[in-house]
């Protein structure tokens, strides 16, 4: 050492504190301490905390289900929360519920994430600061006394509130405060077809549908199996029809005329794709046709422009007439004269009398028709002395936000629900938060005849309180959302049954089942032929692209917008993730010049948005579509724009996309391009099923046309090959697990997909990782194109393919593992042992399936309440191990287990996989092959089954039923 | 044990109708035995020695298949609810049949000799004499000091023989064997390897009086074995079931402070910051492995074939090592070699079995 490193040593010792020489002496000593003394090998103590008093609800490890009905959209469907030691960890259809009968969709399933969001108010706030409820509820009655003492309005918004007990609520509080008045409104809302009904029948409702009594189905924009209505309810009824095998002439036959390419449309037998200003034409013309064959005589509405070629119209004309008091038409559009004139069919084919149901009619997203802008005029007036928010957002879920943000300032007093920070809740004084569902009890009604109730299946999380109690507070009363809910229950539906006298048996019949079927109705009403000619069709827009802005599968309108799961959640048709995008069609992006992910410009009367552009094979030619609910700010992490910091550190790539809801009333928008490109993250980009190169359709998706399987149920479906095979075959004493997947009932809903994240801890890996294709899901949902050569440019055929692990018997992945980490079990389940695996990815590269994932990271959550949610019976994966389907071999050893302490044998149906639960289709059927009994065994050997990929020899044991389409050529 | 007892002293008697007083056995030992006893004084509720003598049938009848009904309404047994500090029977689901017959085994049982001096059992008669405690390797120090000591006698030979290194290398090697064998092999282990673990709970409650001295079954407490996966730790409601009454251990003329730690965080239920006992957690599986008891207990395997002579422990230690090895050794166990008592010889093999 040179004197000049000297001194800079001993300038560096200085700093440190400690010389280098003793530093490296100390750690020789501890090194010689350690390897001397006793490694001692330890694991961390673990500390067990019991309950001073058991707690009633079950045992630890034990799971507790408790009846409630899913808040997610307004189709309030029953479902069944799974408690986990006093928190949910996963939601499924409530089987016994009489609407939605076991089913529940993807966002159902993903609101779970919403009760563990950490940005959830932690109590009532006035003017940003928080404070304790009694202070927030003065300053609201001083205000709510004052507008009384003024005599100034009061106003509540809300969507619909199909809550009986609700409705009674608010009736006390009004009797207090008598310039109180509830507007509501939705957005989107199918406020259309109860105008629509008001005109032609005189009563202002909304037609319940039996969809299982529906031999020919057509549909106008209706999206009935993917957000429109009820869609769960409506997916059950709508495949208990697609079953050929059950019995010959029971399948339906199902029409979409559509501009957007939507899950319904794909799954249609015929689709036509049509523009929204010919929507009306075209529904017009179909019922005069209807009307030449059924003989109406009556008034005829006047026709529209319709560009449907006559033998296409003709087809569905002699279908439905076919099919009297078996037919329904739907529509979905956003006018009213289209409604009245689907009206006009439904009667003339008599679908009121058996399908479509006005006497016990649904109240979902059915607002009042212009509420929302009278109220608009009153705040700028500066009428409202206090305004009141409950569970909408209009600073954002309205396409007159902006107007909104602007008047409620003039607002005298504005207090938000809002269970967490949104738009409007920021705008407000006050926030009075009210509980996630799965906190609170509350009652819905929004079916026909039947009442659902939800119980708490946790105590709240925070310091929130529910809706009804806040409004009791207001009015001066302390009750509970259980007192309240109770005594309705008590006054008003007990007399309404007659199965029991006693109020707490009923109760608790009604808690532990979670609906009741209430007879009543309000009797026929009858259609009125005079409301036709007055109909005037929509006004054409001479410039640009007619705009549709729509309801997307994974985010509906946009409240769960912070939601991961969803952001991740594929979309069913475009497969994209984490944003939303402008569709055109293919011959529109041509002379554009449009390529994918090129960023438009979409402008209509001063305001514009940007968005990537998507080219979708079906869409109408001179449409624009794009979904809601996306790029919001400010709502959180997931929704703004913003990256998940903390579970990426290495790159990460903001979710794209933008609000489209202040467009979304444009009939019509100009489209600009900008120098710009965008890629979408998609997790599937190839979509034909025709070999480009071969030009011969590959046959992992078959299907064929009901004609051709009625004479041979074989057709399409050419046998299995005798595979010689290098390995002895694997024997099953017991049982062997398998799966029957029917392709002509599944509909892309995706809800699988996302039950499966839920029960399997499947993590969530955000924008920039689904770009290099390492998503995580372990179920994909395959869609693929197919149909004539130039099908791409009409309307193809969509065919769509649930892929998860096949369990081979003879796994290519089993055989090159160099560490045994995967191997077959006894009972046929392909296993993945995760503290085995190294990381090879070996086996990932030799399945032919891709269903193999790998965790290139440890995808720990950033929001640490989010780890509430998994699922304690699960492995959560680190970095660098494979993981994929597992069959969801958890459930086939907790239900070995029942049958072994309740001393029985196993029976087919114990197991069901988070995936087949949730089906509302019930398209997935797991079981036993061994059994020759079980459903699985009997669908596997049925002339429709067939196995992906079996001329490679590996013996999958997942069979998939080929799709039947009732074309009628 | 005690239903040993009871049923050698039974067979004894009634050799000519075992399989009616057998059947009533059971009924007793599953139904009653946790909290009376006959001819052995009070426990959690009263000694039944003579208990038709005290009662009259019928009362008897309806306080069994009635019991909330007689808790709530009958004089006689809101006295005895009172004197047995308010420890409510739980309803026993039995028929007025049942409640018959239990009545005769009781006389039966009263009459007849009870207690250990009477005919010793035929160990090979119980099936649960062949429960196979785990191997504890609780002796293998005398091994050890026995390498320990021939090393150093051959270090001291070699080392009159004039050969200084090996002999340092003996002596080397006898410094370790001692070292092993007198604590040494508790600290150096596989990584993962607990076997023996025992440590200091908050309160230092004995196994050895409670399961062994006072022979209370183990899932009087650990209720949860046979209904769920987790064995679970028994809320402190379920101690006070006796301990409202039991403040002194045996003997003791003073209440005994241990008793008194449970009696304080009981006290605490109701407060909003209840003082659950924490206790140190003895048998931890890894996160990646998943058993379940209540298969094993379905399946008849004792709790002691894992756990080790848990009624024989002061303090809980880890009898086993729960290592996977162990495991499967006894999920391999073929027919012949599994122990007779059990319901199902070996178990699954898959890898899938356990790790989810």
């Amino acid at each position: 050492m040179n004197e000049e490193e000297a001194k800079t040593q001993a300038v560096e010792d200085a700093k440190d504190g400690i010389k280098r020489r003793d530093f490296l002496q100390l750690m020789t000593g501890a090194f010689a301490a350690l390897a001397a003394g006793g490694c001692r090998f330890q694991k961390p103590a673990e500390k067990i905390v019991p309950a001073l008093v058991a707690p009633e609800e079950g045992l630890p490890g034990q799971a507790a289900w408790y009846a409630t009905t899913c808040g997610a959209c307004p189709a309030a469907c029953g479902a069944l929360a799974k408690v986990r030691d006093g928190r949910p960890i996963k939601l499924e259809g409530n089987p016994e519920h009489p609407v939605s009968r076991g089913g529940l969709c993807a966002r159902g399933q993903g609101s779970l994430l919403d009760l563990y969001d950490s940005q959830r108010y932690a109590g009532p706030r006035v003017a940003g600061a928080p404070v304790d409820w009694d202070t927030a509820d003065l300053e609201v009655i001083r205000a709510l006394e004052r507008a009384r003492a003024s005599g100034k309005a009061v106003r509540l918004l809300s969507p619909t509130w199909a809550s009986p007990s609700a409705r009674a609520e608010l009736a006390r509080l009004r009797a207090r405060f008598p310039s109180l008045r509830h507007v509501v409104y939705d957005e989107p809302s199918l406020q259309a077809s109860i105008s629509a009904h008001r005109l032609t029948h005189g009563r202002a409702a909304l037609p319940s549908y039996h969809l299982e009594k529906a031999k020919a189905i057509v549909s106008f924009d209706a999206d009935f199996l993917g957000t429109w209505g009820s869609p769960v309810q409506f997916t059950k009824d709508w495949a208990a029809r697609r079953k050929p095998d059950v019995e010959p002439g029971l399948m339906s036959w199902h029409a979409q005329f559509e501009a957007r390419m939507s899950p319904t449309g794909a799954n249609a037998d015929l689709r036509v794709p049509v523009k929204p200003s010919e929507r009306y034409g075209t529904i017009v013309e179909l019922g005069r046709l209807v009307a030449q064959k059924t003989g109406w005589s009556g008034a005829v509405p006047p026709s529209g422009p319709t560009s449907v070629s006559r033998s296409v119209l003709l087809q569905t004309a002699a279908a439905l007439v076919a099919e009297r008091r078996r037919a329904v038409v739907l529509c979905g559009a956003a006018d009213v004269a289209s409604h009245a004139a689907a009206n006009w069919l439904n009667h003339m084919l008599g679908a009121y009398e058996s399908i479509a149901d006005l006497e016990r009619p649904a109240a979902f997203a059915s607002g009042e028709e212009g509420g929302f802008d009278a109220l608009l005029a009153e705040l700028d007036r500066g009428e409202v002395a206090v305004l009141i928010v409950r569970g909408c957002n209009p600073a954002q879920d309205h396409p007159r936000a902006a107007d909104f943000r602007k008047a409620a300032g003039k607002a005298g007093l504005v207090v938000s629900l809002a269970g967490r920070p949104d738009e409007t809740a920021k705008l407000a004084r006050i926030v009075c938060p009210e509980h996630h569902y799965l906190e609170s009890w509350s009652d819905h009604d929004a079916h026909g005849g039947v009442i659902s109730l939800s119980q708490p299946a946790l105590s709240p999380l925070r310091g929130t309180r529910g809706a009804l109690e806040t409004f009791a507070r207001w009015d001066g009363r302390r009750a509970t959302d259980y007192e309240s809910i109770r005594s309705y229950f008590r006054s008003s539906v007990l007399p309404r049954q007659k199965k029991t006298r006693s109020f707490e048996t009923f109760w608790e019949d009604a808690v532990r089942l979670g609906a009741l079927t209430l007879g009543g109705g309000a009797g026929k009403a009858a259609f009125i032929p005079s409301s036709l000619p007055a109909l005037k069709a929509p006004p054409v827009s001479a410039f640009g692209y007619e705009f549709i802005a729509y309801q997307s599968v994974a985010l509906g309108d946009g409240r769960q917008a912070n939601n991961p799961w969803l952001q991740e959640l594929p979309d069913p048709i475009t497969k994209t993730t984490w944003g939303n995008f402008a569709s055109f069609s293919p011959s529109d992006a041509k002379s554009l010049g449009l390529v994918e992910g090129r960023v438009v410009k979409l402008e209509a009367e001063g305001v514009s948005v940007e968005l990537p552009a998507h080219v979708q094979p079906g869409q109408a030619s001179g449409t624009v579509a794009a979904a809601l609910g996306y790029g919001r700010s400010g709502i959180g992490v997931m929704a703004g724009n913003l990256p998940v910091v903390k579970m990426l550190p290495i790159d990460f790539q903001p979710a794209s996309g933008a609000d489209v809801m202040p467009l979304s009333r444009a009939a019509a928008v100009t489209v600009g391009l900008l120098s710009r490109v965008e890629r979408l993250t998609k997790t599937q980009t190839y979509d034909h099923l025709v070999d480009p190169l071969l030009g011969e359709r590959r046959d992992h998706a078959r299907e064929t046309v009901l004609a051709d399987y009625l004479l041979n149920p074989r057709a399409g479906n050419p046998a299995e090959a005798k595979a010689h095979s290098l390995w002895k075959e694997h024997e099953y004493a017991g049982p062997k697990w398998g799966m029957a997947i029917d392709l002509n009932a599944c509909t892309g809903c995706s809800a699988c997909v996302l039950s499966c994240n839920l029960e399997n801890n499947v993590p969530v890996v955000g924008k920039s990782e689904i770009a290099k294709s390492r998503d995580m899901h372990w179920l994909r949902l395959d869609r693929y194109y197919s149909g004539p050569p130039n099908a791409l440019e009409g309307s193809p055929d969509v065919s769509f393919q649930p892929m998860l692990c096949q369990h081979c018997g003879n796994a290519p992945c089993e055989t090159v593992c160099p560490v045994l980490a995967t191997v077959h079990s006894t009972e046929g389940l392909n296993m993945q042992v995760y503290n085995r695996c190294v990381g090879t990815r070996y086996c990932a590269n030799n399945c032919p399936y891709k269903v193999r994932r790998f965790n290139w990271f440890d995808y720990a959550h950033a929001d640490l309440s989010a780890n509430l949610a998994l699922n304690p019976d699960v492995t959560v994966r680190s970095r660098g191990v494979m993981e994929k389907c597992s069959f969801c071999v958890q459930r086939i050893y907790t239900a070995k287990a029942d049958a072994k302490v309740e001393g029985r044998v196993m029976r087919d149906g114990d197991v069901k996989p988070a995936c087949a639960q949730s089906c509302p289709s019930e398209a997935i059927v797991f079981g036993d092959l061994n059994d020759p009994k079980s459903k699985a065994a009997k669908l596997a050997k049925s002339e429709r089954s067939y196995r992906v990929l079996s001329e490679l020899g590996v013996q999958p044991s997942v069979h998939y039923l080929t799709k039947v389409r009732n074309k009628r050529v | 044990m005690i239903k040993l007892l009871l049923l050698s002293a039974l067979f004894s008697h009634a050799a000519e109708a075992p399989t009616s007083l057998q059947k009533d056995a059971a009924l007793f030992q599953a139904k009653c035995a946790k909290c009376h006893t006959i001819g052995r004084g009070d426990r959690v509720g009263p000694d039944l020695k003579g208990l038709s003598e005290r009662r009259e049938k019928a009362w008897i009848t309806g306080f069994v298949t009635r019991t909330a009904f007689f808790l709530d309404n009958d004089a006689e047994a809101k006295k005895l609810l009172a004197k047995f500090n308010g420890v409510r029977m739980a309803d026993t689901g039995l028929s007025e049949a049942q409640a018959t017959a239990l009545i005769a085994y009781i006389d039966a049982a009263s009459k007849g000799p009870v207690g250990p001096e009477e005919e010793p059992e035929p160990e090979a008669e119980d099936p649960a004499s062949k429960v196979r405690l785990p191997e504890e390797g609780r002796g293998a120090w005398l091994p050890g000091i026995a390498a320990g000591l021939v090393c150093l006698a051959l270090a001291a030979g070699v080392r009159q023989l004039g050969f200084p290194l090996p002999a340092a290398v003996l002596l080397v090697l006898a410094a370790g064997a001692g070292y092993w064998s007198l604590g040494g092999r508790r600290y150096h282990r596989l990584l993962g390897d607990q076997q023996g673990y025992a440590p200091a709970q908050p309160i230092d409650y004995s196994h050895a009086t409670h399961a062994g001295r006072l022979k209370i079954d183990c899932l009087y407490c650990h209720y949860g074995a046979a209904r769920s996966d987790a064995a679970g730790v028994p809320p402190a409601s379920v101690c006070m079931n006796c301990h409202n009454a039991v403040r002194k251990t045996a003997g003791a003329m003073e209440p005994s402070a241990e008793i008194a730690k449970l009696v304080a965080a009981w006290d605490t239920r109701q407060s909003s910051a209840p003082a659950s006992i924490a206790w140190n957690r003895v048998h931890d599986l890894p996160d990646f492995v998943h058993f379940s008891h209540r298969v094993h207990v379905a399946n008849q395997i004792r709790c002691q074939e894992c756990h080790g002579p848990v009624q024989e422990m002061a303090r809980v230690r880890q009898a086993s090592s729960l290592s996977m090895g162990w495991c499967v050794n006894c999920h391999r166990q073929e027919k012949s070699a599994a122990p007779s008592h059990w319901k199902r010889t070996g178990g699954p093999l898959d890898c899938a079995a356990c790790h989810w």
